[in-house]
């Protein structure tokens, strides 16, 4: 049976960091390894660097959060969340990633596939100075693997697979 | 344990017995940010934690400073920073924290500085003169003062005052305190003491350098500590410390003064109530948070949102 795309949507920022609590930095694009991860970021398997406690995590490659969520989060606690805050590579819009758990989906032109939702980190408040952690429950994004890499650009689509 | 690695860029000489350290991530990426009164706790190889102010400004984006006073008597730290620490060695570091920031809303500010104890007003007081606010700098030293290139830039805020013939009369130089000027002291303990029995606690603010010894607890009783999260719990006898029993039921807790004056061991407690032996915690947070390195218990139970 044949599954017709129900749904359409677009990079809206991207962001990378090197290491785990230092600021994440906006890109116009980035580059997506198979089995990896994003070049440069600190998630990408093999060269975390991530808490010193941390595993390699083979699901979370590359993370996403919607743009929606940010505005739920302004709408629903008062509070101003930047692109930039939530620590998640990919910001889209008018994407359901909480539906995409186990599916594949297409990035620009990367397969990506969804491994687990994402879950705040209490360590984000600190950063932040920021009372996120509690709005962000159920509200974190995406985790994803990488099936096809690639470029990813700013306004690249973002569709079913 | 949450730690980002810092490599050391520069090094100077900034006074006496005193080493500048700048301090960047390794590949010269931003670090986190951070406020005027804030510090950071760096992890020694020799298994020392020591806490330091940042002492530079909060715009420049990938580095931070400190300033490192040798303590001969001491147990090590400022000698391994001064001594073994060679520009591109790395340590790890804790976030920032700031637990002495700026008293918003305060129309004047005054500052009361003891020797090294200057280091958090540097930022403080250029973030007043950068927004127009009313302040002064008071620094008592003995001898040539610290820090000498970045107090030159405070221009006629500061006031130096060598305390070679005795302590000045801290009643006289802070003034009479008026609603609306909030004063501040970081230094020597000694310093700190007196400066509270010459300011009034509600419009005072201190940071230590070194956590003052603890009295014993007097009303002190068993109790079962309890994490709220887990749902693990341990019972401890009267006047036991929190920070073993937490680390003994997994909480990854982290702590560096273990005096309660650095704020690392912030936890948000449930049923208490907890008896505070902090010097941090305002009286409101006090209501929400303890301080887990010397808090106690004054109920039978104290839970913890962990």
């Amino acid at each position: 049976m044949s599954v017709t795309p129900s749904w359409i949507g677009l990079v809206a920022h991207l962001h990378i960091t090197a290491r785990a609590f230092l600021p994440m930095r906006a890109m116009e694009q980035i580059e997506l390894v198979p089995g990896e991860g994003i070049l440069g970021d600190r998630y990408r398997i093999g060269v975390e660097e991530g808490f010193y406690s941390a595993k390699p995590e083979p699901g979370r490659q590359v993370t996403l959060f919607e743009e929606e969520a940010l505005e739920a989060i302004r709408r629903d606690h008062g509070i101003e969340l930047r692109p930039e805050e939530h620590r998640r590579n990919v910001t889209t819009r008018g994407v359901p990633l909480t539906h995409l758990v186990g599916r594949r989906f297409r990035l620009g032109d990367c397969l990506l596939e969804a491994t687990r939702l994402s879950i705040p980190c209490r360590h984000i408040e600190e950063i932040l100075e920021k009372p996120v952690f509690d709005p962000m429950i159920n509200r974190s994004g995406l985790n994803c693997r990488v099936l096809e890499g690639g470029t990813v650009r700013l306004g690249d689509p973002i569709r079913p697979a | 344990m949450r730690h980002i690695r810092l490599a050391l860029r520069a090094a100077e000489p900034a006074g006496p017995g005193i080493r500048l350290l700048t301090l960047m991530d390794p590949d010269g990426w931003p670090l986190p940010r951070w406020r005027p009164g804030a510090h950071i706790d760096l992890h020694l190889p020799n298994g020392l934690t020591r806490a330091y102010s940042l002492c530079g400004d909060p715009a420049e984006a990938d580095r931070w400073r400190i300033a490192v006073k040798r303590e001969p008597g001491g147990r090590g730290g400022s000698a391994w920073l001064h001594d073994a620490l060679a520009v591109g060695g790395e340590l790890p570091a804790s976030l920032p924290r700031c637990t002495f920031p700026l008293a918003e809303g305060a129309r004047r500010h005054l500052l009361l500085a003891g020797g090294i104890g200057v280091t958090p007003f540097l930022p403080m007081a250029a973030a007043l003169a950068g927004s127009g606010a009313d302040h002064h700098l008071h620094l008592l030293h003995r001898g040539p003062p610290p820090l000498p290139a970045q107090l030159g830039a405070l221009g006629d805020r500061i006031t130096l005052h060598d305390t070679s013939g005795g302590r000045p009369d801290l009643g006289r130089l802070l003034g009479p305190s008026e609603p609306g000027t909030e004063a501040y002291c970081c230094g020597p303990p000694g310093l700190i003491e007196a400066f509270l029995a010459a300011w009034p606690a509600e419009r005072a603010r201190v940071e230590h350098f070194t956590p003052p010894p603890l009295p014993p607890l007097p009303d002190s009783r068993p109790f079962t500590l309890v994490l709220a999260r887990s749902g693990r719990r341990l019972d401890l006898p009267a006047g036991a410390p929190l920070l073993p029993a937490l680390h003994a039921l997994g909480a990854a807790v982290e702590s560096s003064c273990e005096g309660g004056i650095c704020g690392a061991c912030r936890v948000r407690w449930l049923e208490g109530p907890p008896i505070h032996r902090d010097r941090i915690l305002r009286p409101g947070e006090r209501e929400t948070h303890l301080m887990a390195c010397v808090a106690g218990c004054a109920g039978p139970r104290l839970v913890l949102d962990l």
